[in-house]
This record gives structure tokens, C-alpha cells and sequence, in this order.
């Protein structure tokens, strides 16, 4: 699987009791378990969340290589906090910090493997209902939503490709070379996106 | 029916004090024919005038009438009408797997979540393709990707369907199957192409050169005009 696809996973219909649980408590959910380990900051409040959002998506029957299948540079950046914090003496930061990254990632995979785009368009234009009041389309504003959620792994994987070219060159180190095809990329994708929105008649006929 | 009437499309020039750029001058067309190619070199102005007929650009001046509806003042009501295929389905595809594409595209026309999704799987069954339905579209071949872009364009059930050099990125496989998928389609099809075996196809084949139509007619007569007139500009 490619870095496109995989920081927040592809959703394949299932029938655990994740899968069937409603959108709406599936946020809230998520919410619980990555949001109080980042106030409280301490070693057992991250391991007893990451305990339970693997609890979770293991009782859903996603198995174990579809939940860490989210590309070797995230291990990698993880890695790479954990020997930042350990080189400085905090060993409870060693953990934290990268646990509460990979809490953060497990839970949105917790969502996103288990739910289509297409309920989590629904449950957002639901959700979203009362900007109607201030003239706001929420259709609009949940395709807003999803097409961010889409270009999350497309920007990763373009940052992955800007990185292997830059390597073919021998330049790996060079900034410049690695964030600026990222960028006119971002640029040209979104512009891209306009495009086939528009082709679409989207959101206007949603 | 597809008009063009005057059309010129120009964009100003990057630099200040340079020319305008023209892409498209004084195009006149009624495009009723069921199967119609546009070829031309790089930069002639062929996606341009493609994209026109979608609503994707705009004219500077000019009309671009489809049964009826402007382009620029209908839009919505054209894009309903007229498909688009850009070339790489990459840019179409907004969704993770095809058939949350297809439903994207279904939204607007069902409601009911179930019976969106059911059309979505029936669609893509149709196409042969149902078993990519939760694939993610990077892990799909280059034809796959191009069916499901064009399952996901003909979902709105479009009267024309506009492609812009659908089968550049494709392998030879690929192409003489969408080939024959678009000769099985029903809706008029206006295609742009850079293979003129492709473009033998169509009934009409159209030829842009500079922004302007320098022929237009019988495809085996124009197609062999255009070879011609590109090797005399090689030989020059």
C-alpha cells in the first residue's frame, strides 16, 4: 500500500460493532480516547488509551496488519521523537509524545476504517444542519470535510515522493528540493480538485 | 446539439507588457454528430476547447450553446447534461474507493443512503468492475481508474460525454478496451485524442492548430491532412 492510501486506511465493509455503531458516537468515542491523554500528559493515561483503542479495533476484527499499515515515515517521525525526548533525559515525554501521535492516528483510523465517506458525509451534513441559519450550504461544508480528509494521504504520499526524488539525486538533505514539489503539488492538486468539483456540478447539486 | 459561435478564449500574459495569449480564435461549430475527435499538437488548443463545453472555461467572447443552454449563464444545467473525462482519472476520482466516488456523484439525485449505495455497486457491476468497489483508487490499474472515472460520469446519466485524451495514459490493453467501451456508449461522445487510430473512430474528426480549426470533416480525409500537415512542419 502506497503513502496515498495509508495514514487513514481505506474503509472495507466489516461487521464488527464498530462498523455498526453510529457516526456520531464513533466521534465521540474518538474524541474520548485521544483527547485526555494529551492534557493529562502522563506515561499510564496514554498506554490505558492506546490499550483501548487497540481493544477496539481488534474486537471489530481489523486485524493487526490493517490497523499499523500507515507507512514507514510515520514509524519513522514516531521514532524520531521518542530518541529527541530520550537525548534530553525525558523519559516520560519519550513515550508520551510519540504514544499520543500514535493515539491521535489510531483513533481517526478507528473512524475511518469503519465508516464509508459516504456516512461520514451524511452524519456531517446532519451534524451540520444549524449553519443553514447563517446561509451556510452544509452539504458544501461536509464535502469541505471529506475532500481534507482525502488530501491528507495525498500530501503525505506527495511529500514521500518528493523525498524519493530528491534521494535519486543524492540531494535527500536539501529542504528546498523536498518542500518545494511538495508544494506545487499541494497547489496543483487543489487545483485539480476545483476542477473535477466543478465538472461535477458539486456542491451545488448535492 | 452543441454550438459554438465566435468563440475566443484568450488569457493574459504572464508578463506585463506582453501580448495577450489566444487559446481558441473565431470557432464556429454544431457538433450533432454521435462520435466527434478534436486533434491538434500540444498546446493547439484542444482541452481548451473541450473544456468549454462543460462549462470548465469560460469564453472571452463568443457563445457555446448545448440544446440550447449557455455555457457561462446554465451552468449548472449544461454540467448536468455534459459529462467530463479528464485525461489522468487521478484528478477526477475525489473519493478514496470507486464506489464512494460513484456515490459522491449519486448524491445529489438519491437520497436514501442504501439505495445510493446499491446504484453505486449495480453501476460498477455493469462496467465489469465491481470487484474494485472498496479498493483504494491508487492501488487500481490505469484502466480501472478510467472505467471508474467514467462509471462515476455517467452516473448523472449525461445526454454527451466530453473526454480529454481519455486514452493517453493508458497501455495498449487498456486503450483498445476503452475504445470499446465508448463505442458501446449511447450518449454523443466529443473526444480529444493524439492517436490518430482513435481518432478513426468518430465520425467527424476536428482539427485545432493555434488556437484556430483548420479542418473539419470526414475522418480518414482529415486524419490523413493533419499527419501531413505535422510531417511538413517536422520536415521545416
Amino acid at each position: 500500500m502506497s503513502a496515498h492510501t495509508s495514514i487513514l486506511g481505506v474503509f472495507e465493509p466489516g461487521d464488527g460493532w464498530l462498523f455498526r455503531t453510529p457516526v456520531g458516537m464513533k466521534y465521540l468515542l474518538l474524541l474520548a480516547l485521544a483527547l485526555p491523554p494529551i492534557f493529562i500528559f502522563s506515561w499510564w493515561a496514554t498506554l490505558a488509551a492506546l490499550v483501548l483503542v487497540l481493544v477496539a479495533l481488534l474486537s471489530s476484527g481489523l486485524g493487526v496488519r490493517k490497523i499499523f499499515n500507515f507507512g514507514t515515515y510515520i514509524w519513522f517521525f514516531l521514532a524520531l521523537l521518542t530518541v529527541y525526548q530520550l537525548i534530553g533525559f525525558r523519559l516520560e515525554a519519550a513515550f508520551v509524545t510519540p504514544g499520543n501521535m500514535l493515539l491521535a492516528i489510531l483513533a481517526a483510523r478507528m473512524l475511518t476504517l469503519t465508516t464509508s465517506t459516504a456516512d461520514l458525509l451524511d452524519a456531517l451534513t446532519r451534524g451540520l444542519q444549524v449553519l443553514k441559519y447563517v446561509r451556510i450550504n452544509p452539504d458544501g461544508v461536509a464535502l469541505m470535510v471529506a475532500l481534507m480528509l482525502r488530501s491528507i494521504p495525498f500530501l503525505a504520499g506527495s511529500i514521500e515522493d518528493a523525498r524519493a526524488a530528491a534521494r535519486a539525486r543524492g540531494k535527500e538533505r536539501n529542504l528546498a528540493l523536498l518542500l518545494t514539489p511538495a508544494v506545487v503539488n499541494a497547489v496543483a492538486y487543489a487545483q485539480r480538485t476545483g476542477e473535477a468539483l466543478h465538472a461535477r456540478g458539486l456542491p451545488e447539486d448535492g | 446539439m452543441i454550438q459554438l459561435r465566435d468563440v475566443r478564449v484568450v488569457v493574459p500574459a504572464p508578463r506585463q507588457g506582453d501580448p495577450d495569449r489566444v487559446l481558441l480564435d473565431d470557432v464556429n461549430l454544431d457538433l450533432g454528430e454521435r462520435r466527434i475527435a478534436v486533434i491538434g499538437a500540444n498546446g493547439s488548443g484542444k482541452s481548451t476547447l473541450l473544456r468549454l463545453l462543460n462549462g470548465l472555461r469560460t469564453v472571452t467572447s463568443g457563445q457555446v450553446l448545448v440544446d440550447g443552454l449557455d455555457a457561462d449563464k446554465d451552468g449548472k444545467a449544461v454540467r448536468q447534461k455534459v459529462g467530463f473525462i479528464f485525461t489522468d482519472p487521478l484528478a477526477q476520482l475525489l473519493m478514496s474507493t470507486p464506489v464512494e466516488d460513484i456515490e459522491l456523484s449519486l448524491r445529489g439525485r438519491i437520497r436514501d443512503r442504501k439505495q445510493r449505495t446499491a446504484r453505486a455497486h449495480a453501476l460498477l457491476e455493469e462496467r465489469g468492475i465491481g470487484h474494485v468497489a472498496h479498493q483504494s483508487i491508487y492501488d487500481l490499474s490505469g484502466g480501472e481508474r478510467q472505467l471508474v472515472a467514467l462509471t462515476s460520469v455517467l452516473s448523472i446519466e449525461p445526454a454527451i460525454v466530453v473526454a480529454d485524451e481519455p486514452t493517453t495514459l493508458l497501455d495498449l490493453r487498456n486503450k483498445l478496451m476503452l475504445r470499446r467501451v465508448f463505442a458501446e456508449l449511447e450518449q454523443q461522445v466529443i473526444f480529444s485524442t493524439h492517436d490518430l487510430d482513435v481518432a478513426l473512430d468518430a465520425q467527424r474528426v476536428i482539427v485545432v492548430d493555434g488556437g484556430r480549426i483548420i479542418a473539419d470533416g470526414e475522418p480518414r480525409e482529415t486524419v490523413d491532412f493533419y499527419a501531413r500537415a505535422m510531417a511538413d512542419a517536422v520536415r521545416a
